[in-house]
């Protein structure tokens, strides 16, 4: 009965996937696969010797998305999944890796011709789920679509970590992860602002704690880089539905109106996830990005920090927007006394003074900011993560030219509204004039920055995806193409 | 004086660079006047020690100083007589001794030790004749011989006039003064490029503490440590990196060397940054002030109910007096940490408190070692390594010259092993054992260093881990758990 079940292929009418235990839905709508996400039918064959009936019926019942509409969901036992020699011989029982290798060893049976042949069924496409129930790839909708992919993955996720580096302890549970390690483990130099080079990473992280270069580079990194993390993260924030829900908690991190600190927290995990790029490809990320953010300051010195700044009575906020207005350079004289400079912006007054400063481009502006949206919940690190899973493997150049352009048409109207909305509800003082403007060119600046960014970490992130380096992560948030619809 | 004037002429042959000169005058304008009873012209007097005592112990100068001259005079006057005095002093019978090499094999060893029975016995003319030989020897210049015999004969001239308080104090105030965060910092930073003294118990606790900790978001450590902060970069980056979701982390540092307290704002800052740039919500806050480790309360150190709370101590507990030790660890359990983390030197300098040359010993033994593990770590002119040693020359003024009934306002160093660490720490906690992927992560850091540097993991009964230098165990690092209420006392 339960095969019959499965035989039936179930139409199109569905429901969303009320996969419990895994991501918020905003998330769930990604797929792991390219291509157009949507409802299909799916085909599933449950072996009931291995899902209860409850999970059975519940596959049936539930509305599968995959991307191929006719894919054969496979859902593997643990066992079998771990198990080395899959392919068993029919005639003997003897068991092997691949199903080449079986068929060489078939060969030597002297099998009438008849039973040579492989039954004929037709070459559908498999994909595969892992068997761990709490893990997101257990659902038919997030299968992968390679038997080696799901294997790794599960040894990854759920697996021990049998395999050492000798010289650094890292652990891994899959062996070629551990030899690509290996090969690169220790030959990574890390060079640090002040100049001096490290082989080892903890040395290196140390001696940056401590450095000189530490104390300038922040006043001026943080400027910007706050719009780089926080970028980021918009990016997929916004494309991946409601922007306005979405928009509107991120960007609280901008809004350090009340020292909330879940905004606060944000803000610095955003940071973090520049900052965490930055650091695996230092040396020439970190050099070029803080002529960028030269560059980027000097060019626009009052549209981004200017306007959306809520002006208080604090003098040094007043001081620092004239700084801006002027063209001053942030990091001119002395870093330290300059409260806002010394820190990133956005996030140094937090800390210490509290002023209203939003540092937002209008575009990524909120539109309430008095609401401090507590719906946030997930880390930058997380978020990135599941972004990852979902989203393209890779990074589309192309994509950020057109997003870009797509960017400046929409940008000017969002602009002047968020203006707008940002007059109704911030009764202090702003310069609305620099609004417009402003955003225009800080959106071209972007996608010239994000793609200089990939490029750079590209190197440093390729490979780290399994061992969930968010370095590695960072780099595949760049926006899935699906997505330039979302965004408004 | 006529011993500065030898002095001088030691300088002149070699080439002392300005701050060894300051040094050793400075060494020797302690010496009070009387001291001038070494003669001037060592190899003619070697063998012509006079029999007559010389009581160091008479506290009247001028009664001194009459004797002294008196001496001189006798010494000048008698001719070269061969005495075997200075021979039971030096390896194979050897009469003129004369300079440093030609003296055998662990010639500073002996003589430290002989003078220490010396001074113990209360016996003058040893005291005076040996300390004249150090002297004579010694130099803090010199390889490792030449250098315990220099700092170990400062804290022994200390011990036999009574001036060991004088001196630790001279000898901090002229190391503060050349005391600066970038000191300081390179400093640290250079001996844990080159050894991993601190690096060991640093990574031990860090991976000791991200596991007791794991899944808390609000943590809160509190830090009493020697190694001004710097086990906590990596901290940082293992909290931006591992987690799902970084917590939040407050550091609270408690400061108990006065040395300490001009850096520790520019520390601040630094971390401050740094916790920004890893994306780690950071709070950072600095407790200076309290002598006794004991007086620190909860409120004081503003622990608040929601946080994880941990505690590390590097090198911190043996700066508890010995008394109070026991009600410090008591105060440590109070906080109500999830994991404490200990950090120390293996070496017994307290129940040897009361036997000074049993104490004199182990302290000799742990610092040469110590030295070795300098000399071999840095390079021969290293300005870090004399740095190094030279806080090595007050701790051991400290431990050997300072009398430990006066309140020596939180300097006391006596060391203890692990232990006896762990004989004390049982009564308030249990011991949590290291993962096994903390112990790689040691091991690892390990390879990264010259070859003489192992891991130790003890036996049964033991508890922490032993970072060994040429197979004799030098540091121990220990984590715990606060026992349950009901489990005071353990069999």
């Amino acid at each position: 009965m339960l095969e019959t079940m499965a035989e039936e292929s179930i139409s199109n009418g569905f429901i969303k996937n009320p996969v419990t235990g895994s991501n918020p839905a905003v998330v769930a709508k990604k797929r792991n696969l390219p291509g157009t996400p949507g409802k299909y039918p799916v085909y599933m064959i449950i072996s009931a010797k291995f899902f209860s009936f409850e999970d059975h019926l519940h596959g049936v019942l539930m509305l599968c998305l995959t991307p191929d509409p006719e894919a054969e969901v496979i859902a593997l036992s643990p066992k079998t999944l771990t198990a080395t020699n899959r392919f068993l011989c029919e005639i003997c029982g003897k068991g092997f890796q691949r199903e080449q290798n079986l068929q060489l060893h078939r060969r030597g049976h002297n099998l009438p011709w008849k039973l040579k042949q492989r039954t004929t069924k037709e070459v559908r496409k498999r994909v595969y789920v892992c068997p761990e129930k709490t893990c997101v790839h257990h659902h038919p909708s997030r299968a992968l679509g390679d038997l080696t992919g799901i294997k790794k993955h599960f040894y990854r996720k759920h697996g021990e970590k049998k395999w050492k580096c000798e010289k650094c302890s890292k652990r891994y549970a899959v062996q070629s992860d551990w030899k690509a390690h290996s090969k690169t483990c220790g030959t990574r130099e890390y060079k640090c602002d002040c100049g001096t080079l490290f082989s080892r990473r903890d040395s290196f992280i140390t001696h940056r704690a401590f450095c000189d270069a530490l104390a300038e580079e922040t006043a001026r990194v943080n400027a910007a880089s706050g719009m780089h993390s926080l970028a980021a993260e918009n990016f997929n924030y916004q494309l991946m539905g409601n922007p306005l829900d979405t928009v509107m908690p991120f960007s609280t991190v901008f809004n350090p109106i009340s020292s909330n600190d879940e905004a606060v927290d944000q803000t610095r995990r955003g940071f973090s996830l520049w900052m965490g790029q930055a650091s695996q490809g230092y040396d020439s990320f970190g050099k070029s990005t803080l002529q960028e953010i030269h560059q980027f300051g000097s060019l626009n010195p009052g549209s981004i920090y200017g306007d959306p700044m809520v002006s208080t009575s604090n003098p040094p906020v007043s001081d620092y927007q004239l700084n801006w207005v002027f063209g001053n350079k942030v990091s001119s004289g002395n870093v330290e006394d300059h409260r806002l400079s010394s820190t990133s912006l956005p996030f140094s007054n937090v800390k210490e003074n509290g002023p209203q400063l939003v540092s937002v481009p209008s575009l990524f502006s909120t539109q309430q900011q008095s609401h401090q949206t507590p719906a946030f919940s997930m880390s930058a690190t997380a978020l990135l993560q599941k972004a990852a899973q979902i989203g393209a493997t890779s990074t589309d150049t192309a994509f950020l030219g057109s997003f870009g352009t797509k960017c400046s048409n929409s940008q000017v109207q969002d602009g002047n509204k968020h203006s707008d909305l940002y007059v109704s509800n911030t009764p202090s003082d702003l310069e609305n004039s620099a609004n417009g403007i402003s955003t225009l060119n800080q959106l071209q600046m972007y996608p010239a920055k994000r793609r200089r960014m990939q490029n750079e970490d590209s190197g440093g992130g390729g490979g780290g995806g399994e061992t969930r380096d968010f370095l590695g992560v960072g780099v595949q948030v760049i926006c899935h193409p699906s997505s330039i619809s979302g965004w408004k | 004086m006529k011993l500065s004037s030898a002095k001088l002429s030691k300088e002149s042959k070699g080439a002392s660079p300005s701050h060894g000169g300051h040094h050793k005058k400075s060494l020797h304008s302690k010496r009070p006047s009387h001291c001038s009873v070494l003669p001037l012209r060592p190899v003619d007097q070697l063998e012509q020690w006079p029999s007559a005592t010389v009581d160091m112990y008479n506290s009247d100068n001028n009664h001194h100083h009459h004797h002294c001259h008196q001496q001189q005079q006798q010494q000048a006057q008698t001719s070269h007589t061969s005495t075997s005095r200075s021979s039971d002093y030096l390896a194979g019978g050897r009469g003129d001794s004369g300079e440093a090499s030609g003296a055998g094999d662990k010639w500073a060893l002996r003589l430290l030790k002989e003078c220490a029975r010396a001074i113990f016995d209360k016996d003058s003319s040893k005291v005076h004749h040996l300390l004249w030989m150090l002297n004579e020897l010694a130099s803090p210049y010199g390889d490792c011989d030449q250098k315990l015999a220099s700092y170990f004969l400062q804290a022994l001239f200390c011990k036999a006039t009574e001036s060991g308080r004088r001196c630790f104090k001279t000898l901090t105030s002229v190391a503060e003064k050349s005391h600066s965060f970038d000191s300081a910092r390179k400093l640290i930073l250079k001996f844990q490029e080159v050894s991993p003294w601190t690096t060991f118990g640093h990574v031990a606790a860090n991976g000791a503490i991200l596991e007791a900790l794991d899944g808390e978001s609000k943590l809160h450590i509190i830090d009493i440590s020697n190694t001004l902060c710097t086990q906590w970069p990596t901290l940082l980056e293992a909290l931006a990196t591992r987690n799902d979701d970084t917590p939040h982390l407050k550091l609270t540092v408690v400061i108990t060397e006065n040395i300490v307290r001009s850096v520790m704002k520019e520390i601040s800052q630094r971390m401050e940054k740094f916790a920004r740039l890893m994306g780690v919500p950071f709070e950072f806050n600095v407790i200076s002030g309290p002598n006794h480790l004991g007086e620190l309360t909860k409120e004081a150190l503003g622990v608040l109910e929601d946080e994880a709370v941990t505690v590390n101590c590097i090198g911190a507990l043996r700066r508890v007096s010995v008394e109070e030790r026991a009600s410090v660890i008591q105060m440590f359990r109070s906080l109500g940490p999830n994991v404490v983390t200990f950090v120390e030197e293996e070496a017994d300098f307290s129940t040897t408190r009361h036997d000074f040359v049993k104490c004199f010993e182990e302290c000799l033994k742990f610092y040469t070692s110590y030295f070795e593990m300098l000399q071999e770590s840095f390079t021969a002119t290293s300005n870090e390594k004399l740095m190094l040693e030279r806080e090595c020359s007050r701790s051991i003024v400290m431990v050997l010259a300072c009398d430990d009934d006066q309140d020596n306002e939180g300097e006391c160093e006596r060391r203890e092993r692990g232990t006896q660490w762990s004989e004390r720490l049982n009564q308030a906690f249990s011991p949590v054992g290291f993962s096994d992927d903390v112990v790689d992560d040691v091991k690892a850091l390990l390879k990264r260093y010259k070859a003489g540097w192992a891991l130790a993991q003890p036996h049964q009964k033991e508890t922490g881990l032993y970072l060994t230098w040429k197979e004799e165990p030098v540091v121990w690092v220990s984590a715990w758990k606060p026992l349950k209420h009901s489990q005071n006392y353990r069999n």
